[in-house]
């Protein structure tokens, strides 16, 4: 399956703002079933966009606008290809968990079984496992078939019921959250029984019945298992990653891989909006001349929130959750 | 005791008080198990100290109180002073300044010089081996979730080409001498060493109020260290400047160790620059001058990681310069030191070095480490539960001497205190015995007393090693303390190696 995506991240600042300095991680991975067959990253005003290839095989683009300016776009358009995974066994067998300990043993996926920031263990987090009787007395595939569906019953989609830089707690309280959430929470109940798992930014081709926003960019996991591989698990949509998911960037949370990261200079009573619009289409349907319509949530959710109001007139940073 | 009954009581267990010494001065100068760098175990003189004790012992004590006197007026009026954190009644202090030097013998630096170029070389190739193929960890030398739960660890590193593979340009290697008068490495420091500014501002003071004694002794020049610390840098300059510009990076006026940062600036010639004063265009480095944007090659940065660069670490800082770690990966500036080097000098990966020299270099090591407890490790853990008032804890993730629990000094209330914050974080603190380090002679106001003490070296590492001769002493002031830090009422010396 072929996709154009274009993604369009539009800030806007209510007084101009200088120097700022912003990494994108945005162009879709090629590795495993995924090519990445074009890519481009554009801005407004314009810069001088340079991309390095992070430790984890991301690419990551960055530029730097020093002159004032009060709006920033991006603008991305990629061509993409993804092939179905092939067909994944309900379980793993009885050694899988024996296999798991082993991979743990060996030292090397020690940064996907630690917590990171955004997957701290909590009181809340064990309570949750309780509830659902997670414990490795069932095959590690059918618990994680099992957290997928659970955490889809349990949880409300709701956007914007939490923040970019929400602890998991927030969520496992009022079990509500978006797709950052639901990745966070899954990914620390994964590892604390010992499967290696990662966080994978992307994007999702909606169909009907798919809980997930459509039109911003999605988010899942990855959980690394013997003898089958790395195998995603999309707890918002209660789906296991197919043809349909299209992945950015991995990393140990949200942290890793946001979407943009940016600071600039300016003061601090400086408000700033953030919209981001993403079409996800097949490749024969060429999107129109149109403007991307925006979904409208707002940054005071997104970007305002990180920015330490102590600061004085410094650098800002500005963030934009997954939803 | 009358010389007689000294030198009796010498035979059998050693002196206990310098022999053919007059009281006066010297009249409570103890002499005990530590090691004495003045006088031998019988008590008498070290051949190397005799021009010192005749000079003492031709002063008077009102002389000797002056010439303390014009020596922290010197200290004070060249605005020699640090900063103590978490002291209320005003924090900017001069550094207790003590007057007497302390020798080290040319054969025995000769060692200490190899002992820590080897060490420091290891190092640097561990550095560069953590964050590229990572033979070691593969190997099973170092556990690999010892490095990778290190605070000072940077997986932003990983894979990043460092200019020559020099990760630590300058390291500041705390040794002290134990009871047998062998060497030991206490910690390796590598992030942003300091205290090197001390070690030359005491040379100049003690030339000046010990004018005879210093031309007397023929001691080993540091007064090029400048010059030294910029030829370093210059083996970093990246190869496609033909004229690079280097600048010092501080953290600005509030740092305890700005002092120290205008004073390399001088004494090498380069522009002292906050961060605000440096911006990233287009992956390339500049400073802000009068004129206009000047290209910068290579930054002696005197900033932690942390706060290097808000965009790729702490998003609120405003020490450092937003875009830094991406120009310096693309090779278009050079950092002194580089990012991430405190991933060895993490007090608990120190009890590795040993280990990390014979992996790397195939040698034993020539200078040796002191016995580390990990708590991370069950029987470790259990001993030093059982063993608090014996040891010394100490946090790996904090230096300057905070985080620290001396055994024999404590109170039971401390020690339980640690014994908490040992179970609830294991992995944060290491133990070592108390060590009965070295004592030197140190003028205490009403006369001479021994005082423990232990050496820094500043390391440098360009197109070689280099070592300007001696270090920084620091001492205890305090009678019986074991803590040289500055930031807990140590003071220093002069160091003086001599040619021989």
């Amino acid at each position: 399956m072929r996709y154009t995506i274009k993604h369009v991240t539009r800030f806007v600042y209510d007084a101009a703002i200088s120097e700022s300095v912003m990494e994108a991680r945005m162009q879709p991975r090629s590795d495993g079933l995924q090519r990445c067959l074009h890519f481009s990253l554009s801005t407004s005003p314009g810069s001088r966009v340079l991309m390095y290839q992070d430790h984890d095989g991301n690419s990551v683009h960055h530029f730097n606008i020093p002159g004032r300016h009060s709006r920033l776009t991006l603008t991305t358009d990629a061509l993409v290809e993804c092939s179905e995974p092939p067909e994944l066994p309900y379980r793993l067998g009885p050694q899988g968990w024996s296999q798991l300990d082993a991979l743990a043993a060996s030292g090397e996926w020690f940064e996907l079984l630690a917590p990171s920031a955004f997957t701290q263990p909590s009181e809340l987090l064990t309570a949750f496992a309780s509830e659902l009787g997670l414990t490795r007395g069932n095959d590690p595939l059918v618990l994680l078939r099992r957290l997928t569906s659970e955490m889809y019953k349990r949880f409300e989609y709701a956007p914007r019921s939490t923040r970019v830089d929400s602890p998991i707690d927030d969520a496992l309280r009022s079990r509500r959250g978006v797709c950052q959430d639901f990745a966070h929470v899954f990914i620390a109940l994964a590892r604390s029984v010992g499967i290696p798992t990662r966080y994978v930014s992307g994007y999702l081709f909606h169909e009907g019945g798919d809980r997930s926003t459509d039109g911003a960019t999605h988010a899942w996991a990855e959980a690394l298992l013997p003898e089958v591989g790395w195998v995603g698990f999309d707890p918002t949509n209660n789906l296991l990653a197919g043809d349909r998911h299209v992945r950015v960037a991995i990393g140990r949370d949200y942290a890793d891989v946001p979407p943009t990261r940016g600071v600039y200079k300016g003061s601090t009573a400086v408000k700033s909006e953030l919209a981001v619009a993403v079409q996800v289409g097949p490749a024969q349907s060429l999107f129109g001349s149109d403007p991307v319509p925006f979904t409208p949530w707002k940054s005071r959710d997104a970007a305002g929130q990180l920015v330490d109001g102590d600061l004085g007139s410094q650098d800002q940073v500005q963030d934009q959750q997954q939803q | 005791m009358n010389g007689l009954a000294q030198a009796a009581a010498a035979q059998t267990a050693g002196a206990t008080r310098p022999i053919g010494v007059p009281p006066g001065l010297f009249g409570q100068y103890e002499l005990g198990r530590p090691f004495d760098e003045m006088f031998q175990p019988d008590g008498t003189v070290r051949p190397h100290c005799r021009p010192l004790l005749e000079e003492l012992l031709a002063a008077s004590l009102p002389q000797l109180r002056q010439t303390q006197v014009d020596a922290d007026r010197a200290f004070l009026t060249q605005g020699i002073t640090f900063t103590v954190y978490g002291d209320e009644q005003g924090t900017e202090r001069i550094f207790p300044f003590d007057l007497l030097p302390r020798m080290i013998t040319g054969r025995e630096w000769d060692t200490l010089s190899r002992g820590l170029t080897q060490r420091l070389t290891a190092i640097n190739l561990f550095l560069k081996d953590v964050y590229h193929e990572g033979r070691i960890l593969s190997e099973g030398i170092v556990p690999r979730e010892l490095v990778y739960s290190c605070r000072h660890y940077r997986r932003e590193m990983r894979g990043v080409h460092v200019h020559r593979d020099i990760y630590v340009s300058v390291a500041g290697m705390d040794l002290v001498r134990l009871e047998d008068g062998r060497w030991v490495v206490l910690e390796d420091n590598l992030r942003v060493p300091s205290g090197v500014s001390y070690m030359l501002a005491n040379r100049e003071v003690t030339k000046r109020v010990f004018p005879g004694l210093f031309s007397r002794y023929n001691v080993r020049p540091i007064s090029h260290y400048g010059q030294a610390l910029l030829a370093t840098l210059q083996t970093l300059a990246p190869p496609t400047s033909s004229d690079p510009t280097f600048v010092v990076l501080t953290p600005g006026v509030g740092n305890s160790a700005y002092f120290e940062h205008a004073f390399l600036a001088r004494e090498m010639g380069v522009p002292l620059v906050e961060g605000r004063d440096l911006l990233v265009h287009d992956n390339v480095v500049y400073m802000r001058t009068t004129s206009g944007l000047r290209r910068v090659d290579v930054i002696y940065r005197r900033v932690d990681d942390d706060f290097l660069d808000p965009l790729a670490f702490r998003r609120d800082s405003y020490l450092g310069v937003a875009g830094l770690l991406n120009a310096y990966r693309a090779g278009n500036v050079s950092l002194a030191n580089a990012i991430g080097t405190g991933v060895a000098d993490d007090k608990a990966l120190y009890a590795y070095i040993p280990e990390i020299i014979r992996f790397y270099l195939s040698e034993e090591p020539i200078l040796p480490n002191v016995d580390t407890y990990l708590l991370s490790r069950p029987d470790d853990r259990r001993y030093v539960l059982e063993h608090l008032e014996e040891l010394v804890v100490k946090a790996v993730g904090e230096a300057g001497g905070y985080g620290m629990l001396i055994g024999p000094h404590s109170t039971a209330d401390e020690r339980a205190h640690f014994r908490h914050l040992i179970l609830a974080d294991p992995r944060n603190f290491i133990a070592q015995p108390t060590l009965a380090f070295s004592r030197a002679g140190c003028f205490v106001g009403d006369g001479i007393e021994p005082r423990h003490v232990d050496l820094r070296p500043y390391v440098l590492f360009g197109e070689k090693v280099s070592i300007v001769p001696g270090g920084l002493s620091r001492v205890a002031l305090r009678k019986g303390s074991l803590v040289v830090n500055s930031s807990q009422g140590g003071g220093s010396k002069d160091t003086w190696v001599l040619l021989d």
